[in-house]
């Protein structure tokens, strides 16, 4: 996918002329120029990795907000420079907090961000896109962008353009959540509006809560934070009815498919009934991913959570099979040294049924960047044995973006909701076991 | 969970492409189809959460309707599919509307287009539209023409036009049709519906062919010694004795089912999984194709037509005593014809199709038979080696058969077949979707690759026309061979591959 620039450059305006311009925009339907009639997306950007890379002179380019390969490569360079583990995942919140307290480099660089759309999401011909640019000098006053695109009329196409505007709001986050009373007169309330909320959950709650109220909805990446936070907000945003999309849930699609597909077989079928360990490597100690995972499997099987426990580098969980039978769930964090883009992604799993009278079954699975020779062990040689290669799901951040755009609910999805809660719970119990230890 | 027959693991997982916010419109809301295939379909669809929420669905059709009516016909004639998700039918029934309209009205196009305008406000539809023509074929190209005179056409990205089938009732009346539609809208608007290609089964043809190397270097003229494609029905004409009786077996199910599973199973491998090169190789297919004496088509197509049959607690009454059937017709419900390819892969090798009302057995397949050892090393358990067969199962029992030989236990050297099974439902955790939630969702999305293209339609009707202009010409060398209800059709059906050395599978 190819971004592709506004097509105008942007006009400068004070962000309280910005709601008169766009009025006056739109003000000539008869001219055969009219406003889409499609959706809102209202982005938060803060892009404080890319930022930092740039400030410091790592990354080259101009600030995008969008995950490059060019980004992440002067995110691996930045770990080897400032003597991060290797094991740090080049989009993880580490490395940026830890560029933050960096000084140095020359603190000019371009700062295109809102105003290069992805050709995917352009597609879809979105009404307004409005993004909330905070800067890193958390002083900056806020400036206004705002461009109006209209997409190239098909030859002999008797219709009119359908247009859209881009809207940009940059600057300190002080000066954003000052101005965010703007927003509500700014989105069409006929039209549906996501917010893609593209910073770590559990920052600026306070610009989020505004931000993402209902019945606005709401694409969130738990990938990008702290694992408590992600998983806490998650779960509370979809309890309050809030149609939610996770990109981190996106990501494990290989993963729920590949393990569907060893069970579509009949004769295994009967082996769910009969899962008696399950074990989960993730990379690092961002656990979301891992735990979604898990708590998808339990709550498929309709496994009840009983305990959980936190050591060193695993977590481990205790759940009830409907047939009172105790299963036990291990997350182990695993080190690697050349992690993916994004922290905490699942590296295996290994799923062991043993179904009375039957041989033993054991299921693993491995990601197709790491072995399953850990997983291999313990004698699974007398079982038998399942196992597969997960592909690495394919598209970009934003192709995930667009998937959540062009296929608009005002729900979440059921799967989702379970899950989420159910992991969030998992959380929760294995920090109250810590607490109490 | 002891007994776990569906895989739990596998729900929720089909929701790879959903459906961009539309609005579908379905011209003749107010008959059978739209209750018994289109609304279920759009609300299987809804229930996977592949619509969106900004989706809607405005029934038209004469009747002076309300959306209310409208959406209580549909919840009366659903009931038995909705009672197990109320909620989820409250939710999807409130993006029902319904409006009269009579196509060859211009007024009620006008006031069409604003309605359409109101519910893409009011629904966010985004002005993308797919207009459904379930209308009776007579209307296909007026229809057509009047979308199009009222603009409804005009943006060639955002709406689209879906047509039943028959797409014309011969090759000339199908070309006249085919003007009509493309000087209404481009091609990719245009989907031309085949609902035997919405099923799982036929699609894994493409599949099993282009994704596995073990069998496309053997399906050729050099291993192939025939190929078999049936469709048999046990019901007989039932209510449509009106339209059968004006298309017969050979319209019905020949020119456009059978004749698609024939491209498929002997088309070119595209170059790219791509609408346009699949369709290409289907159209160069087709037009490869001919039967296999154009001269005297009579030698090489059997007609029959079913007489009495059953048994005494379920006896079946004979075609033309059938209620709305002429007592001397002559319509064909059996047909059998032999065809032949004329491209390297193909050359020499008979395509014998087949299909037929109340027949035996319920079934669609495709068989292709093995050119036989070129040494016989062993003697036969049974007597007689028989060919190797591969079986593509499209209905009832999904799935695949391999069958070959294999040594007989015992001292001896003696072969006998057994066959190697492969079932969709023993292999997968949930059942395939019926075919019109499929095509549906691929029309809604756009993707014409499971859609007939106007040459393929028009090609597979020039395969028959020697038959078609045969039969009005000279009638009487098409007898309509009476069978017995029950049976696998006339006997001079079973000749005509008794010629070739040949039998017809009997599964």
């Amino acid at each position: 996918m190819v971004p592709q620039f506004t097509l105008q450059a942007p006009l400068k305006l004070p962000p309280q002329a910005v709601i008169n311009h766009l009025e006056q925009l739109w003000r000539h339907p008869e001219e055969g120029y009219n406003g889409s009639a499609t959706f809102t997306l209202v982005v938060w950007e803060p892009a404080w990795l890319e930022q930092h890379l740039a400030r410091l002179g790592l990354l080259q380019d101009a600030v995008m907000g969008m995950q490059r390969p060019c980004l992440v490569d002067a995110a691996r360079r930045a770990i080897g420079a400032y003597g991060l583990p290797s094991a740090t995942a080049p989009l993880s919140h580490t490395l940026a907090q830890v560029l933050a307290s960096q000084s140095g480099g020359n603190g000019v660089y371009d700062d295109l961000r809102g105003q290069a759309i992805e050709s995917s999401i352009s597609e879809l011909q979105p009404h307004r896109m409005i993004t909330l640019a905070p800067t890193i000098n958390g002083e900056q006053p806020l400036d206004a962008l705002v461009a109006a695109y209209c997409s190239l009329p098909e030859e002999n196409s008797p219709g009119g353009s359908v247009c859209g505007d881009v809207l940009v709001l940059r600057g300190g986050a002080a000066s954003i959540a000052e101005e965010l009373d703007l927003l509500p007169r700014l989105i069409p309330s006929q039209l549906p509006c996501w917010v893609l909320w593209e910073g770590a959950l559990g920052e600026h709650t306070d610009i989020f809560e505004r931000l993402v109220a209902p019945p606005r909805r709401l694409i969130v990446d738990t990938a990008l934070g702290e694992t408590e936070p992600s998983l806490r907000i998650l779960a509370q945003r979809i309890a309050s009815g809030q149609a939610v999309s996770d990109l981190n849930w996106y990501r494990l699609g290989g993963w729920r498919e590949s393990l569907a597909m060893a069970f579509d077989a009949q004769d295994r079928r009967a082996a769910l009934g009969h899962v008696a360990q399950v074990d989960i490597d993730v990379e690092g100690d961002q656990l979301c991913q891992g735990l979604l995972l898990a708590a998808w499997i339990a709550s498929r099987l309709q496994w009840s959570l009983r305990t959980g426990h936190r050591q060193q580098d695993s977590s481990v969980y205790r759940f009830q099979r409907p047939d009172g039978i105790t299963v036990d769930l291990r997350l182990v964090s695993v080190p690697v040294g050349f992690p993916k883009p994004h922290a905490g992604s699942v590296l295996g799993l290994r799923l062991l049924c043993k179904p009375p009278g039957n041989r033993e079954l054991c299921v693993v699975l491995c990601g197709e960047a790491s072995g399953c020779m850990r997983l291999e062990g313990g004698d699974i040689s007398s079982r038998d044995l399942v196992e597969e290669i997960v592909p690495l799901i394919e598209g970009s951040l934003e192709v995930q973006e667009t998937r959540a755009l062009a296929g608009g609910h005002d729900t979440t999805n059921p799967l989702l909701a379970t899950t989420a809660q159910l992991a969030d719970q998992m959380l929760a119990t294995a920090t109250a076991a810590a607490s109490k230890a | 969970m002891a007994a776990t027959l569906t895989n739990p693991l596998r729900v929720g997982l089909r929701q790879e492409r959903v459906i961009p916010p539309q609005c579908l419109i379905v011209f003749g809301a107010s008959g059978d189809l739209t209750h018994r295939k289109l609304i279920p379909a759009l609300f299987e669809l809804f229930l996977q959460r592949r619509l969106s929420s900004e989706f809607a669905v405005l029934g038209c059709a004469r009747r002076p309707w309300s959306d209310e009516i409208f959406r209580q016909t549909m919840a009366e004639r659903l009931q038995p599919a909705i009672a197990a998700h109320p909620q989820s039918w409250e939710q999807f029934s409130q993006g029902l509307f319904y409006e009269p309209v009579d196509l060859q009205q211009p007024e009620h196009l006008v006031r069409l287009a604003q309605r359409l305008e109101q519910v893409d406000r009011q629904r966010a539809t985004r002005g993308e539209r797919t207009f459904y023509l379930s209308v009776s074929p007579a209307f296909y190209g007026s229809g057509a023409r009047a979308l199009a005179g009222a603009g409804l056409l005009a943006d060639r990205q955002r709406s689209r036009l879906v047509i039943e089938k028959p797409f014309g009732t011969d090759y000339a009346s199908a070309q006249q049709l085919n003007r009509v539609v493309r000087s209404c809208g481009q091609e990719n608007q245009i989907f031309r519906i085949d609902h035997y290609l919405g099923k799982e089964t036929v699609q894994n043809i493409m599949v099993l062919r282009f994704a596995n190397s073990i069998f496309e270097p053997l399906w050729n003229r050099n291993h192939i010694s025939s190929v078999q494609i049936t469709a048999a029905e046990t019901v007989g004409v039932e209510q449509r004795a009106s339209y059968y009786e004006q298309s017969g077996a050979l319209k019905d199910m020949v020119q456009n089912h059978l004749t698609q599973m024939l491209a498929l199973t002997a088309m070119e491998p595209p170059g790219r999984f791509e609408p346009e090169s699949i369709r290409n190789e289907k159209a160069k297919v087709l037009q490869a194709a001919h039967l296999a004496s154009p001269e005297q088509p009579w030698t090489c197509c059997v007609r029959g037509q079913y007489g009495s049959g059953g048994t005494a607690e379920r006896p079946m009454a004979s075609y033309r005593h059938e209620p709305g059937v002429d007592p001397h017709s002559t319509t064909e419900t059996y047909v059998a014809v032999k065809l032949f390819i004329d491209n390297w892969r193909w050359q020499g090798v008979p395509f014998y199709l087949r299909t037929g009302k109340h027949l035996a057995k319920r079934l669609s397949e495709v068989t292709l038979t093995f050119r036989d050892a070129p040494v016989r090393l062993f003697d036969a358990a049974a007597g007689g080696v028989s060919a190797n067969q591969f079986v593509i199962r499209i209905q009832p029992n999904e799935g695949a058969t391999f069958r070959f030989e294999v040594k007989a236990p015992g001292s001896g050297m003696r072969s006998r077949p057994i066959s190697m099974n492969f079932s969709y439902d023993d292999s997968f955790g949930e059942p395939s979707d019926e075919g019109y939630v499929r095509l549906l969702a691929d029309a809604m999305l756009g993707d014409p690759t499971l859609f007939t293209r106007s040459d393929e339609v028009e090609a597979a009707w020039r395969l028959y026309t020697p038959i078609l202009e045969g039969l009005k010409q000279s009638p009487d060398k098409f007898p309509a061979y009476p069978y017995e209800a029950g049976t696998w059709g006339p006997a001079e059906s079973d000749e005509l591959l008794a010629r070739d050395g040949l039998l017809w599978r009997r599964p």
